[in-house]
């Protein structure tokens, strides 16, 4: 954003069909064509891929040049005369092509899922190419199977290499191969083996005939028959734009479209393939009463009036502070925000948290707390047009795929310089794996990040010094934190993280050459021991070197959840009010009670943790859960279920029967994100309209009505007639929440806010954060292991999701290949992992981007692994860090 | 592990390279020359070495008509097929050896003694019909020639008809 053009690109103007086009330098002349509205026919041809001008589709004819040209890779040139459908030699050529094509295209349109929609269909539509020359039989290849999501039909290739091009320079999988030679290529993985890649569909969007298509769809529609509705994905924080299509109000295919959304047209496997979880016959479709060992279906009426009944109860006996709340960032902003006004309003408790909590939190509190923004002060597009990439602790072209593509983009396109700290190592495998791309890689332990960063820090500074404007207006800040760093022996660093002063050196000096700098924080920094001071130390970094308010340039976390940051932007968090405020800032409590007209609780509320231990010790009777699964996902060692056994009334608003739910007195049943509207707020803080796509499953309502009734049987009614409604109030409440917009503005630090830091601010933890976090015992023959979020799912949500399961069903424990030949374990070999907290079964993966000394996991997957991993909140930000363990590995 | 033997060679042709993936060819040579054909664990091993997925070795492979996907005998016969030769009758070859060895194309006798391939001009169109043994080339092949070399071949693993390959000038003056 914001980049100021330095020298105005040069415009050419030519003659398309007898239209003059003014265009930059360099477009290509179907580009060109397309913006005066002259459609040039083509196969090969796609805007996200160098042009290979393989299939002579394009061919125009250019005054003065000898031939016709592919108009594909042709660039533009002052004056030129370009002539496409007012050509007759144009014409000709092109029928010829087609009738090259249709000499081996089977007429299989009747059964083909692509008819309708087909580039082929429509071209030949055009230049009726009804008469062939070729008498010839048509080519017929032997039918294999591909994979279980993907089919081909190759006999209906056009051999244009879309997908194949794909698949290397968009997604960087490499996993197609055009296999042969001439008109005998076929699209193939490899050797006899089934496709093995990351599913991201985009080979079946891209290609423009039936060739590749979508098994999870296959003959059950026809294009013409489905209903569309533009939506936002429901798994990660990217925020990506989808198009639902339904056939009688069932859910057929998932698509996007090139050009729409953050996403650009681009989706991972979740997207395209994960739809099928709002489907699913497990989906609880009516309100259940526990009767006691089981529950009893119940009409709303009945449930509501318990549930507001016996609130107020508790409300009168304990005070409004014996009941709390938790709600999922996977519920639409106007969800979240009824939710919290419901609790702080009706209830009048301040204890609400939601999923932020568990590591997203960290990442906006250190943002506020240096920039005084929750947001990024960076989009997407200044990923991309980023000079210097860092990554810090994150696997991103598995927990957020489409950041990943932007990443993928910025150093394969634009030569952006890529520094990664992350413990996986560059290997190439059947996914992406974004280290392989980095210029400086240091692979290490998921525990010593912080090691890394600081090292980092240190060499930055002390051979680019820190930046004239702070040495002179923030000395004591600049003065204090090299003390730190000074304090921080080159020897232990090296030592704690396996690389030398010179690699870091090297790194430091690319780091410094950048102009437009971009810290991507990812979940393994933030949810993680440290994270909070990590992220804080990255800000710190930025703004030593001068760069935290240039335009471009920004730290970034990732959101897992796909409006975790509108949770916290909407105040489903116990101290923070909707916009983001502190609930002690005094201005905004005003200014939100009296829009309210209810009065905001004073006492501070706590945090999760907190309300386990309330929960424990009775001072909490009653919890509401909305979409989220504290005894799924906690570990034991956190209390978890020995906080939810001491309840009078646990209430789950839930989809499926997950481990909370079956303990709940009352389930209410709700909608998913394809039968609701709303508003999410993608980890970017772009606000992105949800749509409706299908009926409600059952009786199932959106989570905003739900409180909305029991408001009203709570004697103190919180009525909205629909979501616009409380699209409105909240942006009165918030100004800040801009209306919806093709692209957003990203926030810029405030001024005021980075002066008080500098000014002071940031002495309250400066120890804290610049003391290497104590060292882990090493155990050589102990493994520590890290549960990650995994590409083909999301939180437990996914695991309901017939597509992906197909590709990942079970969880496994993926090692070195050297680390298990050391141990004599081979693939697929039972393992016990043990430590002191108990001893858990596993099977055995072999990935070769895994370090030795680690394990990852899947976390989708870790109902059992829970019992391994140990605990600890962060005493700054109180977030719940649970996502590693270390244990022993013994081979059964 | 079909490289573990050929360290100094497969060294010596990454360094021939600046960039990596050039040496995919060379790599691919060296593992057809070592197991006679492209096995998918040699190409599983040249991707590792160069960085690449082995669907993009794979590929290279396939549009490449020398590389065999599948074992070959020990001898590799390789008739001519193109237009010089065809005038003058390797066509009949093709179907003499059907005749005796009981093989087309593509297949491999039972005892894996010869696998027969039909190849485009192998330069030698002075001397058709030709074909061309492992590295050797046999010329104005008649059957009775044909009959010789298989036999020479079976008893002997030579032949001395072979008159070739003439596109080395220090092996033909041999």
């Amino acid at each position: 954003m914001a980049t100021t053009q330095e020298t105005k690109p040069d415009l050419v103007t030519l003659t398309i069909d007898g239209k003059s086009a003014r265009v930059p330098k360099g477009t290509l002349v179907i580009e060109a064509a397309r913006q005066v509205g002259v459609m040039v026919p083509h196969f090969c041809y796609h805007p996200k891929l160098t042009p290979d001008a393989n299939c002579r589709m394009c061919l125009v004819e250019i005054e003065k040049m000898p031939r016709l040209q592919t108009s594909c890779s042709t660039p533009v040139a002052e004056g030129m005369v370009v002539k496409s459908a007012k050509s007759d030699q144009v014409e000709a050529a092109r029928k010829s092509v087609l009738d090259f094509i249709l000499a081996n295209h089977p007429l299989d349109c009747p059964v083909c899922d692509q008819g309708g929609r087909c580039d082929l269909q429509d071209f030949s539509h055009e230049y009726t190419a009804t008469k062939s020359q070729f008498q010839e039989l048509k080519r017929v290849f032997q039918k294999e199977y591909f994979s279980p999501l993907i089919e081909t039909q190759m006999n209906r290739c056009v051999q244009c290499l879309r997908c194949v091009r794909y698949c290397d320079q968009v997604m960087d999988v490499k996993a197609l191969a055009p296999v042969g030679r001439g008109t005998l290529t076929e699209i193939k993985a490899f050797g006899t083996h089934e496709l093995d890649c990351e599913f991201c569909g985009g080979c079946v969007q891209i290609c423009p005939v039936g060739a590749i298509t979508s098994r999870m769809s296959m003959y059950e529609f026809r294009p013409w028959m489905l209903k569309r509705a533009d939506s936002i994905c429901g798994y990660c924080g990217d925020g990506c734009q989808i198009t639902y299509q339904t056939k009688n109000n069932s859910l057929i295919e998932v698509s996007s479209t090139h050009g729409s959304g953050r996403n650009n047209g681009d989706l991972c496997a979740r997207g395209y393939f994960g739809y099928h979880v709002s489907e699913h016959p497990e989906r609880i479709q009516t309100p259940l009463i526990r009767q006691g060992e089981t529950f009893q279906p119940a009409i709303w009426e009945e449930a509501l009036e318990q549930v507001g009944q016996t609130l107020l109860a508790i409300k009168q006996q304990h005070g409004p502070d014996a009941i709390a709340g938790l709600i999922t960032g996977r519920c639409t902003n106007e969800d979240l925000y009824v939710f919290q006004k419901f609790m702080r309003g009706v209830v009048g408790t301040n204890q609400i948290d939601s999923s932020v909590r568990y590591g997203h939190l960290n990442g906006v509190r250190a943002l506020q707390r240096v920039q005084g923004t929750h947001r990024w002060t960076v989009s997407f597009d200044d990923i991309v047009e980023a000079d210097v990439l860092l990554l810090v602790g994150t696997n991103v072209t598995e927990t957020n795929p489409i950041t990943g593509l932007k990443i993928k983009e910025a150093v394969k396109r634009k030569g952006a310089k890529l520094i990664t700290i992350e413990a996986l190592q560059p290997a190439v495998g059947t996914i992406s794996n974004i280290v392989n791309l980095a210029h400086h890689h240091f692979g290490v332990r998921a525990d010593g990040f912080q090691g890394a960063v600081l090292a980092l820090m240190k060499s930055v500074l002390e051979t680019r010094g820190m930046a004239e404007d702070v040495k002179a207006s923030a000395t004591a800040y600049g003065n204090d934190l090299m003390a730190q760093l000074s304090g921080l022996a080159w020897s232990r660093l090296e030592n704690r993280t396996g690389y030398s002063l010179s690699d870091y050196g090297h790194a430091a000096s690319t780091f410094c050459q950048g102009k437009k700098v971009v810290i991507l924080v990812g979940q393994d920094v933030l949810r993680a021991s440290g994270g909070y001071g990590m992220t804080m130390n990255l800000l710190d970094l930025l703004l030593l070197t001068g760069k935290l308010s240039n335009p471009g340039c920004g730290v970034a976390p990732l959101a897992e959840e796909n409006n975790d940051q509108g949770a916290f932007e909407m105040g489903a968090v116990s101290d923070v009010l909707p916009g983001g405020f502190s609930i002690d800032h005094a201005e905004s409590r005003t200014a939100v009670s009296k829009h309210w007209g209810r009065s905001i609780p004073d006492s501070s509320g706590g945090a999760l943790p907190q309300f386990l231990e309330r929960m424990q010790s009775g001072a909490i009777k009653a919890l509401l859960v909305v979409g989220e699964n504290p005894l799924g996902s906690l570990p034991p060692v956190s209390g978890i279920e020995q906080a939810l056994e001491g309840l009078q009334l646990l209430v789950c608003q839930e989809l499926f029967m997950t481990e909370t739910a079956r303990k709940a007195h009352v389930v209410l049943p709700v909608c998913s994100s394809a039968e609701k509207e709303g508003t999410f707020t993608n980890t970017e803080g772009h606000v992105q309209a949800v749509r409706k796509a299908v009926e409600p499953v059952g009786d199932g309502r959106p989570d905003w009505e739900i409180f909305s009734a029991l408001s009203i049987i709570m004697g103190d009614s919180m009525e909205y007639g629909d979501v616009k409604e409380i699209g409105k109030e909240i942006r009165n409440v918030l100004p800040g929440i801009r209306p919806l917009g093709p692209t957003p503005i990203p926030s810029k630090p405030d001024a005021m806010v980075v002066c008080g830091y500098v000014g002071g601010e940031y002495r309250r933890d400066l120890d804290s954060r610049y003391r290497l976090i104590d060292e882990q015992p090493d155990f050589s023959d102990e493994l520590l292991v890290s549960l990650r979020q995994s590409l083909f799912h999301s939180g437990k949500f996914s695991l309901k999701a017939d597509g992906l399961l197909k590709v990942e069903s079970e969880g496994k424990l993926y090692v070195h290949p050297d680390e298990a030949a050391r141990r004599n374990i081979g693939e697929g070999d039972q393992v016990d992992l043990c430590n002191d907290r108990g001893t858990i079964r596993a099977k055995v993966g072999l990935r070769e981007r895994i370090p030795m000394g680690m394990a990852v996991f899947p976390e989708h997957f870790d109902q059992e692994m829970r019992g391994l991993l140990s605990y600890a909140v962060d005493p700054e930000t109180q977030v719940p860090y649970y996502k590693l363990a270390q244990a022993r590995i013994v081979k059964v | 592990m079909i490289f573990e033997q050929l360290q100094n060679e497969v060294t010596a042709i990454l360094a021939r390279y600046p960039v990596k993936r050039s040496a995919l060819l060379p790599l691919l040579n060296l593992a057809q020359a070592r197991e006679g054909y492209v096995s998918e664990p040699a190409m599983r091993e040249i991707a590792k070495l160069l960085d690449l997925t082995p669907p993009q070795v794979f590929e290279t492979v396939t549009f490449y008509t020398m590389f065999n996907l599948k074992p070959i005998g020990t001898f590799h016969l390789q008739i001519c097929k193109s237009l010089m030769c065809a005038l003058v009758g390797s066509d009949d070859l093709v179907a003499w050896i059907k005749n005796q060895l009981d093989i087309g194309p593509g297949q491999t006798t039972s005892d894996n003694m010869f696998t027969l391939s039909v190849v485009e001009c192998l330069g030698s169109c002075g001397t058709g019909p030709m074909m061309q043994v492992n590295d050797d080339y046999y010329e104005q092949l008649t059957e009775e020639k044909l009959k010789r070399i298989f036999d020479d071949l079976r008893r002997d693993g030579t032949c001395s008809l072979k008159s070739g390959p003439f596109m080395y000038p220090e092996s033909a003056a041999k």
